[in-house]
């Protein structure tokens, strides 16, 4: 019988650190949680100094977490309900493909939601959705020795303005637009439903949908061992060499909203200047652009003309487009070629 | 080149039961990931390889790929010493995808036991067919 960790709100750390150190112990469990205090944490490939405000969190006491789940970095706090599954990779529920492992494993968090009365469904690889397509809850999974991690949120409230803070973005224009779009395409229960649900509310479907494809789960305390375990790797989860690990130096800025919705900013040197465009990427298509940099056009609202012509359209169509506008309109970008729009865009 | 289920198994290579397939060159063993073994993977955005000088025994998880928020592990295919990843995996990692036996090399290892070799499957070998038929069947490919 797997244990069942049904721990409410607990220290942060212990938050991250009880799914990790199961594997390590050889132990299957579901955890459900959530943290006593905000805190920012990382995907295992991430780039912390790249990816967060370091010096907004110092100040105002937000700690910082690298986990060893995929994804990107996200602002966590207690008004978000965590579910935390870990299996061995031969459990009977383990095997298949990444895709189908997610749509399996999340079906009952669908089935909270809907029982919630939010009419949620599941849209691969791994994202939850709402009817009218926003994202509303956060999923990742990890292989750690031989036990598969599957880990995920039931969003009951968010702090847009503090995530969109402790993020670390190139200017304030590009915070403006990852604040709008996060609006737009992430949902919480409280919006959906006007009221904040009770933990009850959302912990009592959450573990009875889950014992319905796991089968009974035992009501387990925060063993020793396991405590014995956490006091042992927390050092070095919280020590630079983790948190700090160099990964690949990002050319250009993406922050993720939803699986078919990015924030972007690219930058590209010409030979006339400078470039910098920032828009959102949905379902492929371009929305939101805007391009600046310090080169000269003529006529001078050029950049302008080609934001209005890009909006909306998809992103592989960019670079036909442009060399069409060049070719109908009397446009001098010395130094500044149509192919360099389309590199600025598509990066 | 053997082909099994719609996938490629070039002869000169060594293949593990986790999709890793090994070149032996002299002492050095190229490693990468199968063309099926990328397939089960899907898109894959990132690539940890290890750094040259570290030891790494087999069966060892030595490197992680990311694909769909998901970090999964590669085991070292044998033991040794790394001596080279590839660095362009860092900017390109879907070339694991695009040439999964070409540019998609994932790491160069100088092998501490050569014996080792004898327990991977070979290209052509009726085990390996067999592995990978029950493997396309459990991920529904």
């Amino acid at each position: 019988m797997i244990n069942l960790f049904h721990l409410r709100h607990v220290d942060w750390l212990d938050s991250q650190l009880i799914y990790h150190v199961l594997p390590r112990l050889g132990q299957e469990g579901l955890i459900i949680l959530a943290p006593s205090s905000p805190y920012v944490c990382i995907g295992y490939h991430q780039n912390l100094e790249q990816e967060v405000d370091l010096d907004y969190c110092q100040a105002h006491h937000i700690p910082v977490f690298r986990r060893e789940v995929g994804g990107g970095a996200v602002f966590l706090d207690g008004n978000q309900i965590f579910y935390q599954l870990v299996l061995h990779k031969n459990h009977p529920l383990a095997g298949g493909s990444k895709a189908d492992y997610y749509q399996r494993m999340l079906q009952p968090v669908v089935d909270t939601y809907q029982e919630l009365g939010i009419d949620a469904r599941f849209r691969p690889v791994n994202d939850i959705i709402t009817a009218e397509g926003r994202k509303i809850a956060g999923t990742g999974a990890a292989e750690i020795k031989d036990h598969i991690i599957l880990v995920g949120n039931l969003i009951a409230d968010f702090d847009y303005e503090t995530m969109t803070k402790v993020l670390k973005v190139p200017d304030e224009k590009f915070r403006d637009k990852l604040f709008k779009s996060l609006t737009e395409n992430l949902t919480t229960i409280k919006r959906e439903k006007g009221r904040m649900p009770t933990w009850d509310e959302m912990a009592e479907p959450l573990i009875r949908n889950y014992q319905k494809i796991l089968g009974p789960l035992e009501e387990s305390p925060v063993t020793e061992v396991i405590r014995q375990e956490v006091e042992a790797v927390k050092h070095s989860y919280l020590s630079d060499d983790w948190l700090l690990i160099k990964r690949r130096d990002e050319k250009h800025r993406n922050i993720k909203i939803a699986t078919d919705v990015n924030i972007i900013q690219h930058m590209h040197k010409a030979p006339g200047g400078l470039m910098k465009a920032n828009y959102e990427l949905k379902d492929e298509k371009i929305q939101s652009l805007s391009l600046c940099g310090d080169y000269f056009c003529y006529p001078a609202d050029v950049d302008r003309q080609i934001e209005r012509i890009l909006e909306g359209r998809q992103l592989d169509e960019a670079a036909g487009i442009l060399e069409e506008y060049y070719r109908q309109h009397a446009i001098e970008t010395p130094g500044i070629s149509p192919s360099d729009w389309a590199k600025v865009i598509s990066g | 080149m053997a082909t099994i289920e719609g996938f490629n198994f070039p002869d000169e290579l060594h293949f593990t039961a986790d999709h890793v397939w090994v070149k032996l060159d002299g002492k050095v063993a190229t490693v990468g990931l199968t063309q099926f073994g990328q397939d089960i993977a899907g898109a894959i955005l990132y690539v940890e390889a290890p750094n040259p000088g570290r030891q790494v025994a087999k069966d060892e998880a030595f490197m992680s790929m990311e694909s769909g928020k998901w970090v999964g592990r590669v085991k070292a295919p044998v033991s040794g010493k790394i001596l080279e990843s590839n660095g362009e995996l860092e900017w390109e990692s879907d070339m694991v995808n695009k040439d999964p036996y070409g540019k998609g090399w994932l790491t160069k290892l100088e092998i501490s036991n050569p014996e080792e070799l004898n327990l991977l499957y070979k290209a052509g070998s009726a085990d390996l067919a067999k592995l990978i038929s029950a493997e396309k069947q459990k991920y529904n490919k």
